[in-house]
């Protein structure tokens, strides 16, 4: 039996309700964290954890307080390893969600964060990547460029960091703007 | 005089590099005689000060190197290899470029350079800045080349990654480049030199503005991935060759520029196509900018 089951998804995870946070030791875990949580139907967000819990470009998962026992069952069915839960939210700040894009003619440059994006507009090809730091931004420009958005692999699948995440974000606006299908 | 880049290579599991980096005819990046891929990021930074060191008959630089795609592994290695090759390579300069933002490691190593090599002067872009400043460092440093959506991110003591600046950023109302590299400098987020890449170019030294570049203005520059790199690249092997370090990052604007309009650059192009041009620029040009040839 199921203690705790499916759940229907809210609005906002924290607006009356006390708040803690899943920590990983990497970005990618609390990248697939957040995939499994969503498709369990938990109202999670994605957050920087509190200054004094951080150890380099973390990111962690806030939910609430009294949902944490069965998520962390999920998480643990799933092989997603969750480094600590702490009962404590304060202190976090959110994901950048400023997007911009620059017109070049033949091709859109969207900019997410400290990340971009570059396309072909008429064959949606992507021609180039760039911007960030961390390792796996070149690794994604290897794998990314060259490709059409439709045939390209999500950049927060294939990446491992925040920087990963935040050209994510440049692809899916890149797809909306264009009017092509993310994966 | 030489340069050390402590880094990392797009290769999962890839093994350390460690040796001198030369660029083939066609492009092609080996480090120690290992051709490494020709992506943006530190084979794009390594082709740049390359072509400084060949003109100006430099060492060319040495690299520590291994393969990362983002889970960290490369960087822990090259951490642990970093007090032996500084030992043996006795560098000027030494500067981390893309690695994983590993706040301890960094500060673990700017403690040992300081006894190992005080006299080098240190320069971080790309992780390796990330990491310098989320661990309250920075000042330690002689030049950062953060861009105009980084530089926001070392103005605000509060984050640890460029991601979470939801303020300050390019675009935004009221971005002023000069304020947030004065603030990042005033709150111990900056290195002494800064390097500000953008639109427009900005060289602030210990937070006050000293110079911009703005000409030839190249605006497909941005969309082409590691022309950032190739601006620190270039600036670092000024640095290691000698020049003053506001000296260096003015060059390495200038040169970075008119690379981009002699490559005539497109948003589809790539930073191997800048570094190609790169002789040809630096012979016709360098000696009007540095000022060092007689007339």
């Amino acid at each position: 039996m199921r203690l705790f089951g499916r759940k229907e998804k809210q609005d906002n995870p924290g607006a009356e309700e006390a708040l803690g946070l899943l920590l990983f030791d990497n970005v990618n875990e609390a990248l697939a964290a957040e995939r499994v949580l969503n498709t369990a139907g938990y109202a999670i967000t994605l957050v920087a954890p509190p200054q004094h819990l951080r150890a380099g470009c973390d990111l962690s998962v806030s939910m609430h307080r009294v949902e944490h026992v069965g998520a962390m069952r999920t998480l643990s069915e799933a092989d997603v390893a969750v480094r600590m839960w702490v009962d404590d939210a304060e202190g976090t700040m959110a994901v950048s969600d400023i997007v911009t894009s620059v017109d070049f003619g033949a091709w859109l440059m969207v900019r997410a964060g400290n990340m971009k994006i570059v396309v072909e507009k008429a064959t949606g090809m992507i021609v180039n990547t760039s911007g960030g730091g961390c390792p796996d931004i070149p690794y994604l420009n290897l794998e990314l460029v060259g490709l059409t958005l439709e045939e390209a692999p999500r950049p927060k699948e294939l990446g491992y960091t925040l920087c990963g995440l935040m050209l994510d974000r440049a692809y899916a606006e890149a797809c909306a703007a264009l009017g092509r299908n993310a994966r | 005089m030489s340069l050390l880049v402590v880094a990392t290579y797009p290769v999962a599991g890839g093994p350390v590099l460690d040796g001198p980096v030369r660029v083939e005819p066609d492009g092609t990046v080996l480090i120690g005689g290992t051709r490494v891929p020709n992506a943006q990021g530190t084979s794009a930074m390594l082709g740049a000060a390359c072509r400084v060191a060949a003109h100006l008959g430099t060492a060319a630089p040495h690299a520590l190197v291994a393969g990362d795609i983002g889970r960290g592994e490369g960087t822990r290695e090259v951490y642990r290899h970093l007090a032996g090759t500084v030992a043996r390579v006795r560098p000027s300069v030494i500067a981390f470029h893309y690695m994983q933002p590993i706040m301890a490691l960094m500060r673990t190593a700017t403690e040992h350079l300081t006894t190992a090599a005080p006299d080098a002067l240190l320069v971080a872009d790309a992780g390796g800045m990330y990491a310098a400043k989320a661990a309250g460092i920075a000042s330690r440093f002689e030049l950062m080349t953060p861009d105009v959506g980084e530089v926001g991110f070392l103005a605000d003591p509060s984050v640890s990654h460029p991601a979470y600046v939801s303020q300050y950023l390019f675009g935004t109302t009221g971005f002023d480049p000069v304020a947030l590299a004065h603030k990042a400098y005033e709150t111990g987020g900056a290195s002494r030199v800064l390097l500000i890449k953008g639109a427009r170019d900005h060289i602030v030294c210990e937070g006050e503005l000293i110079d911009t570049v703005d000409e030839p203005c190249v605006p497909e520059l941005e969309a082409i991935g590691g022309t950032g790199d190739t601006v620190t690249g270039l600036a670092c092997g000024f640095l290691s060759a000698g020049f003053p370090t506001v000296d260096a990052a003015i060059c390495a604007c200038k040169a970075n520029r008119e690379a981009g309009r002699v490559m005539g650059a497109t948003p589809a192009m790539h930073a191997r196509d800048l570094v190609a041009v790169l002789p040809e620029v630096l012979g016709e040009h360098l000696c009007r900018w540095s000022g060092a040839c007689a007339s």
